[in-house]
């Protein structure tokens, strides 16, 4: 494997102070309370002042990724104050709007959240733009558009975020295919719940990839959402398969799941 | 003209009618026979109001209080409360001359006049014939000058005229000295009203087109503006005096109209709304750009905007900040944060920007409310959660499932279709079993039994059941209510 040499290590030293001090101050972090994916991102969590793309697998994952993009919302709540702005355009609501009642439940903050609907997804943009350019007062940001962007309209809120030192969370379309100035970008699917011993849900799983990552490594994790401490942890399999099926569910269907999903996960996570 | 009783009537004249010696009220086939070469149309009572009312838009220049006339008033003239006003344009004669002189380029001829009460300006300017069409009625000489003028002059009913005429009663002056208990016995107290008011004995309040402003500042042009940038930079300039004023009073604007007055006679009104009381001219001046750049048609300056007036239609007192405690870090946040849903909701449109409330209702759909984010309310979210599990994200109304199948009628489907798919169940919880409001009035709706399923994809859906087997005709139908992420 390819070992980074003395003399580029110094550059992307550089390369890192150079960009750490953008025009909104100092380079500040939101942690993601994950060791396991800090040490493929360039700081100590995730860039404040940074554009963060999330992009569902399928379109049917969208509501995974939805769900991801809140739990970096209340990881970037969670270390700043202020309110966060959720900026919807009404053709991106395909699987319908926000619930207050299950933000909450997910532990996101929804007493803070301020809900922006627009027409059209050019009018999300502009209020992206428009929130982020206020000011350092807001906590966070996330957009969810149903039109793909060009560079330069992610180079307009990459600036923009960074001139507020806010973090932006822009969910693409499942299908997006340009090229972004993104800081990260994150591909979401859909996976099976975490079960207790009861054999009920536990804890919703994704399977996210970390696709992109400037001064940092790609890499690629099963993750569980602990809505209680507003943290990821790494999906742990091996409790879940000691489980016995109860005896009046359909044991053919849940332990050909239980087997199938469960390699998934584990192989990923050593390949690092 | 328009149909009246014995046929159709005539119902306004031009000046060339009345000098052929017609009036209102004409019968229409006698008018003809006067004059064989008659030109008539239908008369369209709507457009005549909505003129009126542009026309007393217009007159916003003059004073802040404009009153169309009502129906008993004939509605085709206005009231103009210049109290105060007159000076401004170098007193009543002046004031009057402009007036004059601004409607007759707009193809007008104006009768107007000045007087102490409304009712004897009235009077005047229906029934004292002077050239040119202008009079004023020195303070308290109302009294002398109604007195020569015909009792038509106090704006009664026909019905009541005729009496009097009957009576053999011809001006004003002959009411002023009869006995007032007879005249209340025979024609109730509006005769008397009437003629108190036109003489200022009691109060005639005027219905006033808009709310007189709080606050207003107003500009005539020597060079009619034209373009987005100068009605900007106009407005800006009228900000500096009303801000002065605001902050002696340590008040900020909550509404603010800017009028534009077009040289044409148009008035474009403007009206902004501010989420919190600001003396910001800046932020206001990227509203006002803002608005413009909304209206449907675009600035339509055609000629160009020869005057421009800011009314401050509400205001609020701005609490004074303390700026050296912590307290003063939130108050600045929330300054800036009222100024950023102001924009939101001026480019985006009204109600835009929305926080989510959560009510007392087991309804799923009645638990959540979203309402505008400029009500100072912060929605408190420390209550009780549900017991079952909620979606973050719910469809707007429940969509049908088909192609469902069951093991258990009363147990979770196995499968089902959604928007095409077919989606394999393999593990669901439930069922959560929500009944409906009957308190609510509408028709009854069903029971609902909630399940939260996971298809074999790792995708999970909120489905329910509406009513259950046997209490429905055929099968139960099922719904997907939600997705959970």
């Amino acid at each position: 494997m390819f070992k980074p040499t003395g003399q580029i290590t110094t550059l992307r030293q550089l390369v890192g102070r150079l960009e750490a001090t953008g025009p909104g101050g100092p380079q500040t972090y939101f942690s993601l309370s994950l060791p396991e994916i800090h040490c493929h991102l360039p700081g100590p969590g995730l860039p404040c002042g940074a554009l963060h793309e999330v992009m569902a697998a399928a379109h049917g994952d969208t509501p995974a990724s939805f769900g991801f993009s809140l739990a970096l919302m209340s990881c970037a709540l969670e270390a700043r104050g202020g309110p966060a702005f959720l900026v919807l355009s009404r053709q991106a609501a395909d699987f319908g709007k926000p619930y207050g009642h299950g933000l909450r439940q997910l532990g996101f903050d929804v007493g803070r959240l301020l809900l922006v609907e627009t027409r059209s997804g050019k009018d999300a943009l502009w209020a992206m733009e428009e929130i982020l350019r206020a000011g350092s007062g807001v906590a966070a940001v996330a957009g969810m558009i149903e039109t793909d962007i060009d560079l330069t309209m992610s180079r307009r809120l990459s600036l923009s975020a960074s001139s507020g030192n806010t973090p932006l969370v822009l969910l693409r379309p499942s299908g997006a295919t340009g090229t972004s100035a993104a800081i990260t970008r994150w591909r979401v699917a859909a996976a099976p719940a975490a079960r207790d011993h009861f054999d009920s849900f536990a804890g919703w799983r994704w399977q996210v990839a970390l696709e992109r990552c400037r001064q940092g490594r790609a890499g690629q994790w099963m993750l569980e959402w602990d809505h209680a401490a507003h943290r990821f942890r790494l999906a742990e399999i091996v409790a879940h398969r000691a489980v016995s099926p109860r005896p009046g569910q359909p044991p053919a269907v849940n332990r050909a799941i239980g087997n199938d999903r469960s390699a998934a996960p584990l192989r990923s996570g050593v390949a690092r | 003209m328009s149909p009246g009783s014995g046929g159709t009537r005539l119902v306004a004249l031009n000046a060339a009618a009345w000098r052929s010696g017609l009036a209102p009220g004409d019968l229409l086939s006698n008018a003809r026979s006067k004059i064989l070469d008659l030109q008539s149309c239908d008369a369209d009572p709507a457009a005549d109001e909505a003129a009126l009312r542009q026309l007393a838009l217009w007159c916003l220049r003059y004073t802040p209080i404009v009153a169309p006339w009502d129906a008993a008033s004939g509605a085709d003239g206005l009231f103009l409360d210049i109290t105060g006003c007159a000076h401004l344009f170098g007193g009543e004669t002046r004031l009057l001359a402009d007036l004059a002189a601004r409607l007759r380029r707009f193809g007008l001829q104006p009768r107007l006049a000045v007087a102490d009460t409304a009712g004897a300006a009235w009077a005047a300017a229906r029934h004292l014939h002077r050239e040119p069409d202008t009079s004023i009625i020195p303070p308290d000489g109302q009294d002398r000058v109604l007195r020569e003028l015909p009792l038509a002059a106090l704006r009664l009913d026909t019905e009541a005229l005729d009496t009097l005429c009957r009576l053999g009663f011809r001006r004003i002056g002959e009411l002023m000295h009869q006995p007032r208990a007879p005249l209340v016995a025979r024609f109730g107290t509006s005769l008397i009203e009437r003629l108190d008011q036109a003489l200022g004995r009691v109060a005639e309040p005027l219905t006033p087109l808009q709310p007189p402003p709080c606050y207003r500042a107003q500009a005539t042009f020597a060079e009619a503006i034209m373009t987005q940038a100068h009605v900007i930079e106009a407005a800006v300039r009228l900000m500096r005096p009303l801000m002065r004023d605001l902050e002696r009073d340590s008040a900020g604007i909550r509404v603010l109209r800017l009028l534009l007055f077009r040289v044409d006679g148009e008035v474009l009104p403007l009206e902004i709304g501010l989420a919190a009381p600001t003396r910001d001219a800046a932020h206001i001046a990227r509203l006002l750009a803002m608005r413009l750049e909304r209206l449907p048609a675009g600035l339509e300056a055609d000629f160009g905007f020869e005057a421009a007036a800011l009314h401050v239609m509400a205001a609020e007192r701005i609490v004074p900040r303390q700026s050296s405690l912590d307290t003063a870090d939130a108050a600045g946040d929330q300054e800036y944060l009222a100024a950023l849903i102001d924009r939101l909701q001026h480019r985006l449109g009204p109600g835009s920007g929305q926080r989510l409330y959560p009510r007392q209702s087991h309804i799923p759909e009645r638990a959540v409310v979203a309402r505008r984010a400029d009500e100072d309310v912060v929605p408190d979210w420390q209550i009780e959660t549900p017991a079952g599990s909620r979606p973050p994200l719910m469809l707007a109304s429940p969509e049908e499932t088909a192609d469902i199948m069951a093991t258990v009628p009363e147990g979770p489907p196995r499968r089902f279709r959604w928007r095409g798919v077919l989606h394999e169940v393999a593990h669901a919880e439930g069922p959560e079993r929500i009944a409906p409001e009957w308190w609510h009035p509408g028709p009854r709706e069903s029971e609902r039994d909630y399940y939260v399923v996971e298809d074999t994809a790792g995708r999970r859906f909120w489905l329910y059941r509406a009513g259950h087997y046997g209490a429905v005709q055929g099968a139960p139908r099922w719904y997907v209510h939600g997705v959970f992420p």
